[in-house]
C-alpha cells in the first residue's frame, strides 16, 4: 500500500476531434506521481502536456477504453460527473498559467472560491476564512484582501491562484505553466512558495516547457510525441 | 452558496443587469397599468349601471304595464325586495334655451317619466343630483371662486329630488349633465356654466311621440318644463342623452294616462259621444326592483318573474278589468340589461390582457439575448468554477439565479411604477392634457442644449461612441422640448368614447400579482437556455480558449 502512487496514469490516449478531422496528442501515456514528490513534466509548446494536465486533474476524460487514470488506487477517469467534480473540488488544485481569478471577486473572494463550492464544513464558515485570511498573509497579500485581481500585478495574481488551489487542503497541486507569465524574479518567488509548500509535505505536478525551471521539481519526465520519456541527466 | 456569490457580483458590477431589469420593469409596468385601467373601467361601469337601474328590470312593450301600482304593491310585500319604481323610458326632442335669438338648439334624448321619490329608493337619483348649496362655510370656501354652487338656494336640491319648481309649484325637469352643452367640466371635477348658461331655472321644451298598443304613431305632443337640476350619474352616455321628468306628466303627453273607456257598439247621444263602460287604467313601461341585502339579482329575477306571472293569470281571469297585462315582458338583472355596455367592454379587457401579454415573449427574448451575450462573455469563468469543482448544475443555477433575481426585481419595480402610473393616471392625464409649465420646457431646452455642448466637445475629441451618444441625447431632447414648445394638450381618455369622466385609478392587485409572477416566470424561462448553454461548456474549451 505504501508503494501504490497518489496518481497514476496507464496508457493515456487522448485525441481531439474537428469534425473528421482526429489529432491524437497522447499516445499512450504512462506516469506514476507519488505522494510528497514535485514532479515537472517537460516538453514543447503542443506536446500535450497541458492536455496530461487536464486529464489528471479529472477535468477532461482519456479516449474510451485508451488507458486509465488512478488516483489513491481508484479510477476516476470511469466516475460519474459528479464525483469528478468532489475531486476537482477536495483533492486537486489548479494552478494556471494565467491565473485564471474571477475578476468580478476580490482576492479573498477568489481564495475562498473552492471552499464555497466544497460547502458546508464540519469547521465552520469563519474558520474556513480565517484560513484563507492566513494563506493569503502568508503569501504577503494580507493587505490585498478587498482587491480586485485587476488591481494586482501578475505575481500577485499567480499568488492568489496558488492561495485558491490550496484552500481546501488538496492531496495534489496542479500547476501549468505557473511561471509561464511572469518575468524571471516574479516566477522565482511563485517557485519558491511552491518550493515551501511542497516541503510540508505538498505533491506537485507542473507542466513547463522551461528547463530552469523544472529543474526546481524533485523529478522531471519529458513528454514527446504523444508520450513520456525520462530526459538525459544532462 | 458560490452560485449566490457570483450571481451578485455578476449583478452588481455590470450595467446590462440594470438595463434586463428595467425591461422588465416596463413589461410588467405596462400590462399591469392596461389591465388595472380596463379592469377599473369594467368595475365603474357595473357599479354605475347598478346604480342607475337597480338590479331587477322589467320591461313592457311601447303599450306599456297597466295596474303597475297594485303590482308594485305585491312584489314591494316580497321579502327580497328592498323598493321598486315605476317608469316610461321612451325617446324625445328637447329644445334648449340656448344661443340667444329665436334659433334654439335642439337635443334628442332619452325621456325617463319618474316617480322620483321612489327611484331615489331604487337608484342613486337623489345622491347623483349635482347642483346643490354648500353644507356649510367650509364647504364653500372650498370651490372656486365662480363655482355657482356657493350662491345655491336648498331649495334646488328639494326641487330635483321632487321634480318639482317649488315657486312656481310648475313640473320640473332634470337634465343629464352633459344634455346641455353649456356646462364646462373643471379639472378638479366641478362644472361651470359656459357663456354663462346655467341650466337649472331655465325652460326647456320637450316634445314626445305617443305611440298606441298597436305601434301606430300619433300627433307629437310637447310641453315647457322649467330645469330644476341636473343629473350626474358619472356614466357619460346616461348623462349626455337621459332627463326626468314627473310619471304623471310622462303618462299624459305619452298617452299612458287613466283614461274612460267608450262603447263605441252603442250609439252616440246627442252630443256624439258615446257612452263610457268604463276606464282603463294608466300605465307605465318598466318597472325597477332594487334587492335586499344579501339577495342576489338572479334569486329576485326569479321571484319577479313568478310574481308578474301570477298577477297576470290573476288579472286575466277578473272580468272585471278592462285591461290585460302583457304576457311578453322581460325580466332581466341589471347585468343583463347592460350586457351590451358590459360584455364589449369584459372582451375588450381580455383581449388588452392577450395581447399585452405578449409582452412577456419580448421580455423573455430580451434576458434570453442579454443572458446569452454574457454567457460567451463569462466562458472563461465558467472553464475557472468547473476548475474548482463546481458542478454542472451549480453553473446553470448561477445564471437561473440571475435570472430569478432580474425577474423578482424587474417585477416588484413593475409593481410599483404601475402602482404610481396607475393611482395618478388622472393628474398625469390631466398634465397631458395641458400646456407644459414653463419651468418644464426650459429644463428641456437646458438639457438639449447641454448635450449639444457635449456633441461638440466629443466630436473634437474624435470619439465615435461618445459623439453618437451626445448626438442621439441631442436629438431626443431638442424633439421633447420641441413637442413640450409646440404642445397645447392632448385628450386621450375622451369620456365620450369611455362612458366615464375620469380615468379608472384603482391598481388590479388580483391582476399585478399574476403579472409579476409572469415576468418572474419568463424572466427564468429567458435565462434558461443561456444557462443551458452555460452548464454544457466544456471546461478544457472554456479554459484554453475562453
Amino acid at each position: 500500500m505504501a508503494d501504490l502512487p497518489l496518481l497514476d496514469a496507464r496508457d493515456v490516449h487522448k485525441t481531439y476531434r474537428f469534425g473528421a478531422l482526429g489529432v491524437e496528442v497522447l499516445r499512450g501515456v504512462n506516469l506514476a506521481v507519488r505522494s510528497g514528490e514535485w514532479l515537472a513534466i517537460l516538453g514543447s509548446s503542443g506536446s500535450g502536456k497541458s492536455t496530461l494536465m487536464h486529464l489528471l486533474g479529472g477535468l477532461d476524460r482519456p479516449d474510451a477504453g485508451q488507458g486509465e487514470i488512478h488516483f489513491r488506487g481508484e479510477p476516476i477517469s470511469l466516475q460519474p460527473g459528479s464525483a469528478l467534480d468532489r475531486y476537482r473540488n477536495r483533492d486537486i488544485g489548479f494552478v494556471f498559467q494565467f491565473y485564471h481569478l474571477l475578476p468580478e471577486l476580490n482576492v479573498l473572494e477568489n481564495t475562498l472560491l473552492p471552499a464555497l463550492v466544497f460547502g458546508a464544513r464540519s469547521e465552520g464558515r469563519t474558520a474556513v476564512r480565517q484560513d484563507a485570511e492566513a494563506l493569503l498573509g502568508a503569501f504577503g497579500l494580507g493587505h490585498r484582501l478587498t482587491h480586485r485581481p485587476s488591481q494586482l500585478s501578475g505575481g500577485e495574481r499567480q499568488r492568489v491562484a496558488i492561495a485558491r488551489a490550496l484552500i481546501n487542503r488538496p492531496a495534489v497541486l496542479l500547476a501549468d505553466e505557473p511561471t509561464g507569465n511572469l518575468d524571471a524574479a516574479t516566477g522565482a518567488g511563485i517557485l519558491d512558495l511552491l518550493a515551501e509548500r511542497h516541503k510540508q509535505g505538498l505533491t506537485i505536478v507542473m507542466v513547463t516547457h522551461d528547463h530552469e525551471v523544472a529543474a526546481r521539481a524533485t523529478r522531471q519526465i519529458r513528454l514527446l510525441n504523444g508520450t513520456t520519456e525520462t530526459p538525459d541527466a544532462t | 452558496m458560490y452560485a449566490s456569490l457570483v450571481s451578485n457580483r455578476y449583478l452588481t458590477s455590470r450595467l446590462i443587469p440594470v438595463i434586463a431589469v428595467a425591461a422588465v420593469a416596463l413589461c410588467v409596468a405596462l400590462v399591469i397599468t392596461v389591465v388595472s385601467v380596463m379592469s377599473g373601467f369594467l368595475d365603474m361601469l357595473k357599479a354605475s349601471g347598478r346604480s342607475i337601474v337597480g338590479d331587477v328590470i322589467v320591461s313592457s312593450g311601447i303599450g306599456g304595464m297597466p295596474y303597475a301600482e297594485e303590482l308594485l304593491a305585491e312584489l314591494r310585500a316580497l321579502p327580497e325586495v328592498a323598493g321598486a319604481t315605476p317608469l316610461i323610458d321612451t325617446i324625445g326632442l328637447l329644445r334648449m334655451p340656448y344661443p340667444a335669438g329665436p334659433q334654439k338648439e335642439t337635443a334628442h334624448v332619452q325621456v325617463w317619466a319618474v316617480d322620483p321619490a321612489s327611484l331615489a329608493g331604487v337608484t342613486d337619483f337623489a345622491d347623483d343630483l349635482y347642483w346643490r348649496a354648500p353644507k356649510d362655510a367650509a364647504a364653500a370656501d372650498a370651490m372656486a371662486p365662480d363655482d355657482p354652487r356657493r350662491a345655491l338656494d336648498p331649495t334646488i336640491l328639494e326641487d330635483g329630488k321632487r321634480l318639482l319648481q317649488s315657486s312656481t309649484n310648475t313640473p320640473g325637469i332634470a337634465l343629464g349633465m352633459h344634455v346641455s352643452v353649456g356646462n364646462a367640466r373643471q379639472r378638479d371635477g366641478s362644472y361651470l356654466p359656459r357663456y354663462g348658461w346655467f341650466m337649472p331655472g331655465l325652460e326647456v321644451t320637450l316634445t314626445v311621440v305617443p305611440v298606441s298598443g298597436k305601434g301606430k304613431i300619433a300627433e307629437p305632443r310637447e310641453q315647457i318644463f322649467p330645469v330644476v337640476n341636473e343629473v350626474q350619474t358619472g356614466l357619460f352616455e346616461v348623462d349626455r342623452n337621459r332627463v326626468y321628468i314627473p310619471l304623471q306628466e310622462g303618462q299624459r303627453l305619452l298617452r299612458l294616462d287613466e283614461a274612460p273607456l267608450y262603447d263605441l257598439t252603442a250609439d252616440p247621444d246627442a252630443s256624439g259621444n258615446y257612452p263610457v263602460i268604463g276606464r282603463t287604467p294608466a300605465r307605465v313601461t318598466k318597472l325597477l326592483l332594487r334587492a335586499k341585502p344579501g339577495c342576489s339579482a338572479d334569486a329576485l329575477r326569479d321571484r319577479v318573474q313568478a310574481t308578474y306571472d301570477a298577477f297576470a293569470d290573476r288579472i286575466e281571469a277578473d272580468r272585471s278589468r278592462t285591461a290585460s297585462m302583457p304576457r311578453f315582458v322581460q325580466v332581466l338583472t341589471w347585468e343583463q340589461q347592460l350586457r351590451d355596455l358590459i360584455i364589449p367592454v369584459e372582451k375588450e379587457r381580455e383581449m388588452m390582457r392577450v395581447l399585452f401579454s405578449l409582452i412577456y415573449l419580448v421580455c423573455a427574448g430580451l434576458i434570453l439575448s442579454i443572458f446569452w451575450a454574457i454567457v460567451v462573455e463569462k466562458t472563461r469563468d465558467i472553464g475557472i468554477l468547473r476548475s474548482v469543482g463546481a458542478s454542472r448544475t451549480g453553473v446553470m443555477w448561477i445564471f437561473l439565479r440571475y435570472g430569478l433575481i432580474i425577474g423578482t426585481l424587474g417585477s416588484a419595480l413593475g409593481v410599483l411604477l404601475a402602482w404610481a402610473i396607475v393611482t395618478n393616471v388622472n393628474p398625469i392625464h390631466e398634465a397631458i392634457g395641458s400646456d407644459a409649465p414653463l419651468a418644464i420646457r426650459v429644463t428641456a431646452w437646458c438639457l438639449a442644449s447641454a448635450c449639444a455642448v457635449g456633441l461638440c466637445v466629443t466630436a473634437l475629441r474624435r470619439k465615435f461612441l461618445p459623439t453618437l451618444l451626445w448626438t442621439l441625447g441631442t436629438i431626443v431632447l431638442s424633439a421633447a422640448a420641441l413637442g413640450l414648445t409646440l404642445h397645447h394638450g392632448t385628450l386621450i381618455w375622451d369620456p365620450s368614447i369611455y362612458y366615464f369622466t375620469l380615468v379608472p385609478d384603482k391598481v388590479d392587485w388580483w391582476a399585478a400579482g399574476t403579472t409579476a409572477v409572469g415576468g418572474v416566470l419568463f424572466s427564468v424561462i429567458g435565462s434558461a437556455i443561456p444557462a443551458a448553454k452555460a452548464a454544457d461548456i466544456d471546461p478544457v474549451e472554456a479554459l484554453r480558449y475562453g
